[in-house]
C-alpha cells in the first residue's frame, strides 16, 4: 500500500513524458547503447525500465540446466511470474557457464556490440565473472539501482556486505546481483560410516581411507567443485596456519614464489591420498567429471562421501532419489567449509537489457527467493537482516531440513573462497602435478603455469 | 548433300548441347553444397591450423608452431594412439561379427524377418542411446556388477572390472560395435543378395567344403562391401566424440575430445591449436584409409591375375 | 572332413552355429533395453540391488515435484521441443537433400564424363573425414556467417553426412532402370515434366523412398554436428540425451529420455524395414 502512491505518480509522470516526447525519445532510446548509458547515469526511473522491458518482450536467461528441480522452478514459478510483468523468460539450459562466457566474448570479438548479442542474463560467479570483467564484457553497475536491491547489504563498512561486493575476491562493482549463497558441504553414507568414524579433518579422512581404501574421490578440477575441494585442502594445510587469509590476495600481490610455498603442503597431501582414492589402487584414481557422476558413485556405495556445493544438497539428493537412503550431512573440513555467493550478470551486448534488469529484480524479490529455496532447495542470496520480520519468517519457513547437522554448525565452520586470479593458477597446478604428473619443484610449476596463463 | 549434312548435324548437335547443359545444371547444386560447405571447411581448417584467423586478430600465416607444439608433446601421440586403438578395435570386432552374421541372416529360418529386424535396431537409434545403455549395464555400479554381486563373485563395486572410464575403452568399443554391426551387416547382406547363390552352388557341386566356400567364394564376393563398410565405420570411430568423452578414461583424451576441449577455451590461440589437432586427425585418417584402399586395389588386381 | 563335403546340403539351411550367432546378436542388441526401462521407472536404484528399492510410483504421491516419467512428460524436460526439432529438422534435411541429389544422381547414373570417378570420390569423402574435424571447421565459418545456433545452420550441416548416402541410393536406382522407358515416352511425344512424373518417378519411387528414409534416419540420429553447430540453442533428442548423460550417470529421467529418443527409430524399423533393407548403403 505504501508503495502504490509514488508508483502512480511516477506512472503519471512517465506517461506524460512519454506523450510529450514520444517519437523523439523512442527513437533516441532505440539507438544501441543509449538505454544503457542513460540508465547507468541515473536518468531513467524504474518505470522507464519496465516500459522498455515490455517493449523488448523477452529475456534470454542462460543457466546451468543440470538440475531437474531448478529447471522446474524456472519453468513453473519464475516464467509465469515474469510473464505477469510482461516479460517472456526464455531459459537456455547450459552444461557449463564457461561456454556462455566464451560465446559473449566471441560475439564481442566478432563486432557484435551493444544490444547485438544473444545472452541477456547469465548465472555466474568466480572465474567466469572474472573473465567477463577482464574482457570488459559486462553491462554496467546496475545492482544497487534495482528496487529490490534494498534486500541486500551494500554498506562497505559492514563486514557482512563482503559477499555482495566481492566475488572470489574480485570486486563485483555492482555489475552482478547476488542470487544464491552456497556452501561446500559433504554428505556421508551412514550405511557404511558410523558417527565416530566420520572424519572432520583431512588427516582423519586419510586415516579413514587407509582403513577403507578407494572410498573417497573429488570432482576433477577445473570443474569448480574440484577447485573448491583443492582450495579447502590448501587452506587447511597452510604452513603459516593462517588458513584462507593469504588466499584472499590477488596473484600479483602474492607472487608465484610465495604462492608455491603456501601450496606445497596441500599439494603434497593431495598427492599422498591419490592411491587411497577411488580406483587409486590400480594406479589411476578416478576423478568424476561433475557432480552428477559423483552422486551416482555415492548412491552405488562406490564412495562413502559426496562433497559439493549445496547447503541443501543432501535434502535435494534424498527427495530426488539421487542419494542413498542413509545420507547425512557432516562437518568437514572443520572450519574450512567454503561459502560464497553466485550471481546474475548482464553481458555488455545483451539484446534485451531492460528485460534483463526486470528479471533480475524479480529474482531478487523475497517471493522469488522463498519459492526457489522451497521448491529448488537453493539457499537465498539476499541478506536476512535487511528484511522485515514477516519476510524473514517467510524465508525461514521455506527452508528445507538439514540431516545430522544444524544450520548453526554449518555457519560456524565457514571459510571464504579463493581470489579468482589464484583459482586459475591453482587449477593449472593441479592439472600439472596430479593429472600430468609433472615431476618438477612446485615453485617451477607454479611459475610456469602462471606464465602460460598470462600469455 | 553438304547442305543436307550440315542441317542434319545442326539438328542433332543442338539437343546434345542442351543435354550437356542440362546435365551440368542438374549436378551443380550438389557441387555447390559439397565444395562450398565441405570444401570450405577443409580449406579454412587447414588455413587456421597454420595460423590464419584474422577474425580473432591472429594472422601468423604461415606458421607451423601449432603443429610443432602438438607433435612434440608426448601426450599427443598417446591421444593419437588411443584414438586409433578404439577405431581399429571396434571396426575389427564389428567385421568379425557382421560377416558371419550377414551370411547367417541370408539363410532361411523361422522368424528370420523378425531376427533380421531385431539385429538392425541399433542402426535406427542415436549413439547417445547406446551410451546410455552402456552406462546402465557396464559401470562398476551397473547391472553386470550387481549380478556379479548377486552371484557372490564380488562384494564391493570396486572389485568389478573397470569397463567404463578406463583407457582400455571396453565401453567405447562395445557401444561402437553395438551400433555398427547392423550397418555392416546390412551393407554385406545387400551385396550377398545381389551376388546370388549361383557361385556358391557351383562350388558345392564341385565338392568344396564350407570353409573353402567361405574363404574362396563368399568372402571375395563380399569384399567390396567389407572394405566400404569398414572404411566408413573406422572414419566415424576416430572422429566421434560423445562416447570417448562420456565413457573414456579421461586424460589423455582421444583427439576429437582434445580438439573440443581446446576449442572450448576462451583463449583463441587454443582454438587454432584445436584446429591443428583436427587437421592432424584428418591427415592420419587419410593416410590410413588411403593405405587401406591401395592395399585393397592391389589385392583385387592380384586376384584378377590369378 | 571329406565325408561331410560329399553329403548333399541344403544351400539355404541355417547351421546350428549360425542360429546361435543370430540369437546371441539379437540378445546383445535388445537385452540392454530391459534395465533402461527399469531405470526409467525407478526412484532409488542403488548397487547391489537387481531391482529398485523404491519405485517411481511408490514415491509419486509423496513427491512435491514431478519424478521420472512425470518429469519427462512435463514441459520442463524439453522432450516435446526436442522431438519436434528432431522430426522437423529431419524432414527439412530429407527434402533439401532429395532436391539436391535427385538430379545429380540421374546424371551420375546415365552419363559418362571426364572426372566422373573423382567426383564420386568427392561425394563419398564426407563419410571418410572425421566428423569432429568437419564440425569444428564449419563452426568457425558458421559463427562468422551468423548461422551458428540457428535452424538453417543445423539443417545445412546435416546435408554433409546425408548426401553421400542419398546419392548412392538414388544412383543405384537410376542405374537399375536405364533410360529406355523415358526414350519411348519422348518418342511418343511426352514433354519433360510428363516424362518425369508419369514415367521416371513411378519407376524410381521405391528407391527414392528408401533414400529419404535413410537420410531422415541419419539426420535424426546425428549428434556431433547438431551439438557443435546448434551451440546448445537447437535441442534435438540426441543432444538432449547427451546433456543428461554427459556426466556419466543415468537417472530415471535420463533413461526416460533415452527411451523416447529410440522411438522414432523403432517406428521406422517396424514400418519401413522392407524399404531400407534391400538397398546398398555403401560400396
Amino acid at each position: 500500500m505504501q508503495r502504490t502512491k509514488p508508483l502512480i505518480r511516477q506512472m503519471l509522470l512517465a506517461s506524460t513524458l512519454a506523450v510529450v516526447s514520444w517519437s523523439g525519445v523512442a527513437q533516441a532510446m532505440n539507438a544501441p547503447g543509449v538505454f544503457r548509458s542513460e540508465f547507468l547515469k541515473g536518468n531513467l526511473g524504474w518505470e522507464d525500465v519496465t516500459a522498455r522491458a515490455r517493449e523488448e518482450g523477452s529475456v534470454n536467461f542462460y543457466y546451468w540446466g543440470g538440475s531437474d528441480i531448478i529447471n522446474l522452478w524456472v519453468d513453473q514459478v519464475a516464467t509465469p511470474a515474469l510473464a505477469a510483468e510482461g516479460v517472456r523468460l526464455n531459459p537456455v539450459r547450459i552444461t557449463a557457464t564457461k561456454d556462455t562466457v566464451d560465446v559473449v566474448i566471441a560475439e564481442l570479438a566478432a563486432g557484435r556490440g551493444e544490444e547485438q548479442g544473444s545472452v541477456d542474463l547469465v548465472w555466474v560467479n568466480g572465474e567466469n565473472f572474472y573473465s567477463l570483467k577482464q574482457q570488459n564484457a559486462l553491462w554496467g553497475a546496475f545492482a544497487n539501482r534495482l528496487p529490490n536491491s534494498v534486500n541486500f547489504e551494500w554498506d562497505e563498512n559492514d563486514p557482512r556486505s563482503l559477499l555482495n561486493l566481492r566475488d572470489f575476491g574480485v570486486k563485483t562493482g555492482f555489475q552482478e546481483m547476488p542470487w544464491s549463497g552456497e556452501q561446500y558441504v559433504c554428505s556421508v553414507n551412514r550405511a557404511h560410516v558410523s558417527a565416530e568414524n566420520t572424519p572432520a579433518t583431512f588427516a582423519q579422512l586419510k586415516t579413514y581411507l587407509e582403513a577403507n581404501p578407494g572410498k573417497f574421490t573429488y570432482v576433477k578440477p577445473p570443474h569448480y567443485l574440484g577447485n573448491t575441494f583443492v582450495q579447502s585442502v590448501l587452506y587447511a594445510h597452510n604452513p603459516d596456519g593462517t588458513g584462507a587469509e593469504p588466499y584472499q590476495k590477488s596473484f600479483e600481490e602474492l607472487g608465484s614464489v610465495e604462492l608455491a610455498r603456501l601450496m606445497e603442503p596441500g599439494i603434497e597431501y593431495l598427492k599422498s591420498i591419490e592411491p587411497l582414492l577411488l580406483g587409486g589402487a590400480s594406479g589411476k584414481p578416478r576423478y568424476p567429471e561433475n557432480s552428477g557422476e559423483l552422486d551416482n558413485l555415492f548412491l552405488n556405495s562406490e564412495v562413502h562421501f559426496n562433497c559439493k556445493f549445496g547447503v541443501f544438497g543432501n535434502h535435494n539428493g534424498l527427495i530426488t532419489g539421487a542419494y542413498p537412503e542413509q545420507a547425512e550431512e557432516m562437518i568437514f573440513p572443520a572450519g574450512n567449509m567454503i561459502k560464497n555467493k553466485n550471481y546474475l550478470a548482464v553481458p555488455l551486448n545483451s539484446p534485451h537489457p531492460a528485460a534483463a534488469l526486470v528479471a533480475i529484480n524479480y529474482f531478487s524479490s523475497v517471493e522469488a527467493q522463498a519459492t526457489k529455496l522451497k521448491t529448488a532447495g537453493m539457499p537465498v542470496g539476499l541478506d536476512l537482516w535487511r528484511l522485515s520480520e514477516e519476510e524473514a519468517a517467510e524465508i525461514a519457513t521455506s527452508a528445507p531440513p538439514h540431516y545430522g547437522v544444524t544450520q548453526q554448525q554449518l555457519d560456524d565452520n565457514i571459510a571464504p573462497d579463493t581470489n579468482a586470479s589464484l583459482v586459475d593458477v591453482i587449477e593449472a597446478t593441479w592439472l600439472a602435478v596430479i593429472e600430468r604428473k609433472e615431476d618438477k619443484p612446485l615453485a617451477d610449476i607454479v611459475a610456469q603455469v602462471s606464465g602460460e596463463l598470462n600469455n | 548433300m553438304p547442305k543436307a549434312l550440315s542441317a542434319h548435324s545442326n539438328i542433332s548437335a543442338s539437343p546434345a548441347f542442351m543435354q550437356n547443359l542440362r546435365d551440368i545444371a542438374e549436378i551443380t547444386p550438389l557441387l555447390v553444397v559439397l565444395l562450398g560447405l565441405f570444401g570450405g571447411a577443409v580449406v579454412l581448417g587447414i588455413l587456421q591450423s597454420f595460423g590464419y584467423a584474422p577474425w580473432f586478430g591472429i594472422n601468423e600465416f604461415p606458421t607451423t608452431q601449432y603443429f610443432e607444439r602438438l607433435w612434440f608433446s608426448s601426450d599427443f601421440w598417446v591421444s593419437l594412439g588411443l584414438t586409433l586403438y578404439y577405431g581399429f578395435a571396434a571396426t575389427l570386432i564389428g567385421l568379425v561379427i557382421s560377416v558371419p552374421l550377414s551370411i547367417a541372416l541370408s539363410k532361411k529360418f523361422k522368424s528370420s524377418r523378425l531376427f533380421g529386424a531385431l539385429t538392425r535396431l541399433p542402426l535406427m537409434v542415436p549413439y547417445t542411446v547406446g551410451i546410455a545403455l552402456a552406462l546402465v549395464m557396464l559401470g562398476n555400479g551397473g547391472l553386470f556388477s550387481r549380478i556379479s554381486a548377486g552371484l557372490g563373485l564380488i562384494d564391493d563395486p570396486s572389485q568389478f572390472v573397470r569397463v567404463l572410464k578406463s583407457h582400455w575403452g571396453y565401453g567405447i568399443i562395445a557401444v561402437y560395435v553395438w551400433k555398427q554391426v547392423p550397418f555392416m551387416t546390412l551393407t554385406l547382406s545387400a551385396v550377398l543378395a545381389r551376388k546370388g547363390e549361383d557361385t556358391v552352388e557351383a562350388a558345392m557341386v564341385l565338392g568344396a567344403s564350407s570353409r573353402q566356400i567361405f574363404w574362396r567364394v563368399t568372402l571375395p564376393q563380399i569384399m567390396p562391401g567389407i572394405v566400404s563398410a569398414s572404411l566408413i565405420c573406422f572414419a566415424f570411430n576416430i572422429g566421434a566424440f560423445e562416447a570417448p568423452l562420456i565413457l573414456g578414461g579421461g586424460y589423455p583424451d582421444t583427439l576429437p575430445v582434445l580438439a573440443w576441449r581446446y576449442f572450448q577455451d576462451a583463449n583463441y590461440a587454443f582454438q587454432l591449436q584445436g584446429m591443428a589437432v583436427v587437421v592432424s586427425l584428418a591427415l592420419v585418417s587419410g593416410v590410413f584409409l588411403g593405405a587401406y584402399l591401395l592395399g585393397y586395389r592391389r589385392w583385387e588386381r592380384a586376384r584378377g591375375r590369378v | 572332413m571329406t565325408g561331410q563335403t560329399s553329403k548333399p546340403r541344403d544351400l539355404k539351411a541355417i547351421s546350428p552355429w549360425q542360429r546361435l550367432l543370430v540369437l546371441t546378436m539379437a540378445t546383445f542388441t535388445i537385452a540392454p533395453f530391459a534395465p533402461l526401462i527399469i531405470q526409467s521407472l525407478a526412484f532409488r536404484w542403488a548397487w547391489p540391488n537387481i531391482l529398485p528399492t523404491v519405485w517411481w510410483h511408490e514415491q509419486r504421491e509423496r513427491s512435491p515435484f514431478p519424478l521420472a516419467w512425470d518429469y519427462v512428460f512435463s514441459p520442463s524436460s524439453r522432450v516435446g521441443e526436442a522431438t519436434i526439432n528432431t522430426l522437423g529438422i529431419g524432414i527439412a534435411v530429407t527434402l533439401l537433400c532429395l532436391l539436391i541429389c535427385l538430379p545429380a544422381a540421374r546424371v551420375l547414373a546415365q552419363r559418362n564424363f571426364h572426372g566422373k570417378s573423382q567426383l564420386e570420390f568427392l561425394i563419398a569423402l564426407p563419410l571418410l573425414l572425421p566428423e569432429a574435424a568437419i564440425g569444428i571447421a564449419l563452426l568457425m565459418i558458421f559463427i562468422a556467417l551468423g548461422l551458428a545456433g540457428t535452424y538453417a545452420g543445423v539443417i545445412v550441416v546435416h546435408l554433409i553426412p546425408t548426401i553421400p548416402y542419398m546419392v548412392r541410393m538414388l544412383t543405384a536406382v537410376y542405374q537399375g532402370h536405364g533410360t529406355e522407358a523415358e526414350d519411348h515416352a519422348r518418342i511418343l511425344g511426352a514433354n519433360r515434366s510428363q516424362i518425369f512424373f508419369r514415367v521416371t518417378l513411378p519407376m524410381i519411387l521405391p528407391g527414392v523412398i528408401a533414400g529419404c528414409l535413410f537420410t531422415f534416419l541419419v539426420s535424426t540420429n546425428l549428434f556431433l554436428l547438431t551439438f557443435f553447430i546448434g551451440q546448445g540453442h537447437i535441442i534435438t533428442l540426441p543432444t538432449l540425451l547427451f546433456a543428461k548423460i554427459s556426466g556419466g550417470a543415468l537417472d530415471a529421467t535420463g533413461a526416460g529420455i533415452a527411451l523416447i529418443a529410440s522411438i522414432p527409430g523403432i517406428i521406422l524399423l517396424i514400418f519401413t524395414d522392407r524399404f531400407i533393407r534391400n538397398y546398398p548403403l555403401a560400396e
